[in-house]
């Protein structure tokens, strides 16, 4: 494919062309995308929403290489990611991603400071520079004061914020986040979501947040909208 | 381009910075060890429930296969424990003997070994089974050894009562201390009939109980008289090699000579005892079976203990896979977790077996348990649960990272 159509290469972190994923096979199949087109620059800070069931989990999966697509195009900074193999996936995840879920999705045994401290390792800094590198996130997300706290004793807005940290953690281009507000009531939701794009700003990050909370929605670039497998034009 | 949105407030943000690139540094293959195994002992040590568990498990296989394997290294020492003690270098028998009992060898090859260059003395010594006749009427078999004065290379040791000279007295006989009751309340000086004829009891020895019954020793002319046996045969002819003298070389000279007889040294003598006892006797396979059937039920528990705490945990399995966890890195993860169980059961099983083999240390029954058996308890509990932890990683390898959507 060619991506240099609309952008210079360098500023088209995520191009998705006519990407389609059928679930399961046979009578049982399921086509959860129909062809979805779904390009993000550089930077930018966007909102994926639409009703339940419309495939934004499924889209955001094959962004985040744990999925892939059943046929289209996806590029990740230029890499061709529609046929990377199953045993590539962990390198790719690794490359590019940061993952922020509905739960937070901690490792409960492991401290606030471990957890993140786990990526920075897992992207190649030494076990001291990964525990002053968890330090200084945390303490970005406000959160210095609970290095050592483990998810079960911390508030769900906190466990979230360690979230947040943990993925940008060694600091990969994109940032993917499912309701990352949903666990969280509004005002909670609202602070996490503004450290997310503080952060992200600051560090030059790429983001997409798939979301139902319209409370959010000011904080995005740019909002799409996808229902039944189909991203919605709007003018 | 299909994708449109409406752009929000923070739209025009004035500098853009530099966007962040892809990671491409990766963590080396010892650091990454080093982390899995510490995210897994976390794990481990989170849940405590599961971490008993699974102790007990490894627990459990260490003291079954600790109690049986030592019982049994007990019951082998107990019958090479004659030819440990005995004070000789070479041992002649008949082509037929494989163990310490009975046998006939007739008296020329004492006469042969005296006459071989290097040996500086040669002892018979009789073995037979012999009836004590109980206050009660009833009989009670000793295994009577006959043993040549002044030496008495043939013992008795293990004298806990009396003393060895006794034996120079007429018709008395050392007996085990462990047994006295079972002989009808023995007593140094007690008067007892063996094979129909009066003996006095003249000392105890303590611990010399072979499978059969326990020995008795006479001196080896009264032993003669009891048991009957022919003059001009022995049972086991017992050489004491000169210093300096080649063990080998008179081995094979021995031999030579002795073409109705076979010469062992120590080492041949304990080898065909264990080779008789493993071959000839269920002992082996009785205790060879509880020792891995306690292996196995360890290994079950261990097995379905680690796959359930991998289940409990399996979201953040999942987690750890999308943030980029290979397979390699959760079977890593698990050897240690495996490592650890097993040096941890081992411990507590080990102390356990420790406590066992000192409350059941009696004459009849000893927990053998030398440091080799405890080393080799450790490397078999770790390739026990590394192998347990198999299942664990099959189900870890199915883990779906888009679980965590979920
Ligand atoms: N593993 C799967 N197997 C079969 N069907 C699936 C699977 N995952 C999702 N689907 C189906 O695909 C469609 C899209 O699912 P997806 O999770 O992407 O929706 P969503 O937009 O994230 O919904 P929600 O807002 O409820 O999270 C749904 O109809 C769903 O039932
Ligand atoms: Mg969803």
């Amino acid at each position: 494919m060619n991506a240099a159509t609309l952008l210079p290469q360098a500023e088209r972190v995520i191009e998705v062309r006519n990407v389609t994923k059928t679930y399961g096979s046979g009578a049982t199949a399921f086509q959860a995308l129909k062809g979805v087109d779904f390009p993000v620059n550089a930077g930018e800070f966007v909102m994926l929403s639409g009703p339940s069931g419309s495939g934004k989990t499924t889209l955001l999966s094959i962004l985040g290489c744990v999925l892939t697509a059943t046929s289209g195009h996806v590029q990740l900074m230029g890499e061709d990611i529609s046929k990377a193999k199953e045993g590539d996936l962990p390198r790719l995840r690794r490359s590019y991603i940061g993952f922020v879920f509905q739960a937070h999705n901690l490792i409960a045994s492991l401290t606030a400071q471990e957890n993140v401290g786990l990526l920075l390792e897992m992207r190649g800094s030494s076990q001291s520079k990964a525990r002053a590198e968890a330090g200084r996130l945390l303490d970005d997300v406000g959160l210095g004061d609970k290095l050592m706290s483990k998810p079960g004793d911390l508030s769900g807005g906190q466990r979230q914020r360690v979230a947040i940290a943990r993925a940008l953690a060694g600091s990969p281009p994109i940032i993917l986040a499912d309701e990352p507000t949903a666990a969280l009531d509004a005002q909670n939701g609202l602070k996490v979501t503004e450290t997310l794009r503080a952060l992200a700003k600051e560090h030059g990050h790429t983001v997409v947040v798939v979301t139902h909370d319209n409370r959010i929605f000011h904080l995005a670039d740019r909002i799409v909208h996808i229902e039944d497998g189909l991203i919605q034009e709007h003018p | 381009m299909s994708a449109t949105g409406s752009p929000g407030p923070h739209h025009l943000v004035a500098t853009r910075p530099a966007a962040a690139k892809a990671i491409r540094a990766r963590q080396g293959f010892f650091s990454r060890f080093r982390m899995m195994g510490a995210v897994g002992l976390k794990m481990m040590f989170h849940s405590k429930l599961k971490l008993i568990g699974t102790l007990l498990g490894v627990v459990f296989a260490v003291v079954l296969s600790n109690q049986q394997a030592g019982t049994f290294l007990g019951l082998i020492y107990k019958n090479v424990m004659f030819v440990r003690n005995t004070d000789c270098d070479l041992w002649i028998m008949p082509r037929s003997t494989e163990v310490v009992g009975p046998g006939k060898l007739s008296t020329s090859a004492l006469s042969q070994a005296l006459v071989t260059k290097g040996v500086a003395d040669a002892a018979p010594i009789l073995i037979g089974g012999a009836n004590v006749l109980l206050p009660n009427g009833g009989f009670q078999q000793v295994t009577l050894v006959g043993t040549k004065y002044p030496n008495y290379r043939g013992g008795p040791w293990n004298i806990v009562a009396g003393d060895r000279g006794a034996l120079a007295r007429p018709d008395t006989l050392i007996f085990e201390d462990s047994e006295r009751e079972l002989l009808g309340g023995l007593n140094l000086g007690s008067v007892r009939e063996v094979n129909g004829r009066r003996v006095v009891v003249g000392g105890f020895t303590w611990g010399l109980i072979p499978f059969g019954p326990s020995y008795a020793f006479a001196d080896f002319e009264v032993a003669r008289e009891l048991l009957k046996t022919p003059q001009d045969e022995v049972a086991f002819i017992l050489v004491k090699l000169k210093p300096g003298a080649d063990a080998a070389a008179v081995k094979d000279e021995l031999s030579r000579n002795l073409p109705d007889a076979k010469v062992f040294d120590r080492k041949d003598f304990e080898a065909s005892v264990l080779k008789f006892i493993l071959t000839k006797t269920a002992i082996g396979i009785t205790f060879g079976t509880s020792t891995v059937f306690g292996l196995i039920v360890g290994f079950v528990i261990v097995s379905l203990s680690m796959f359930s705490a991998v289940v409990d945990n399996i979201r953040e399995f999942g987690t750890l896979k999308a943030i980029g966890v290979t397979n390699l890195d959760l079977s890593m993860l698990l050897f240690v977790q495996s490592v650890a169980y097993a040096l941890l059961g081992s411990l507590v099983g080990l102390s356990l077996v420790a406590q066992m083999a000192k409350g059941i240390r009696s004459a009849k029954l000893a927990l053998n348990t030398p440091p080799q058996l405890t080393l080799g308890t450790v490397v078999v509990m770790i390739i026990m649960c590394v192998f347990a932890s198999s299942l664990a990683l099959l189900r870890l390898r199915k883990v779906e990272p888009a679980m965590v959507f979920r």
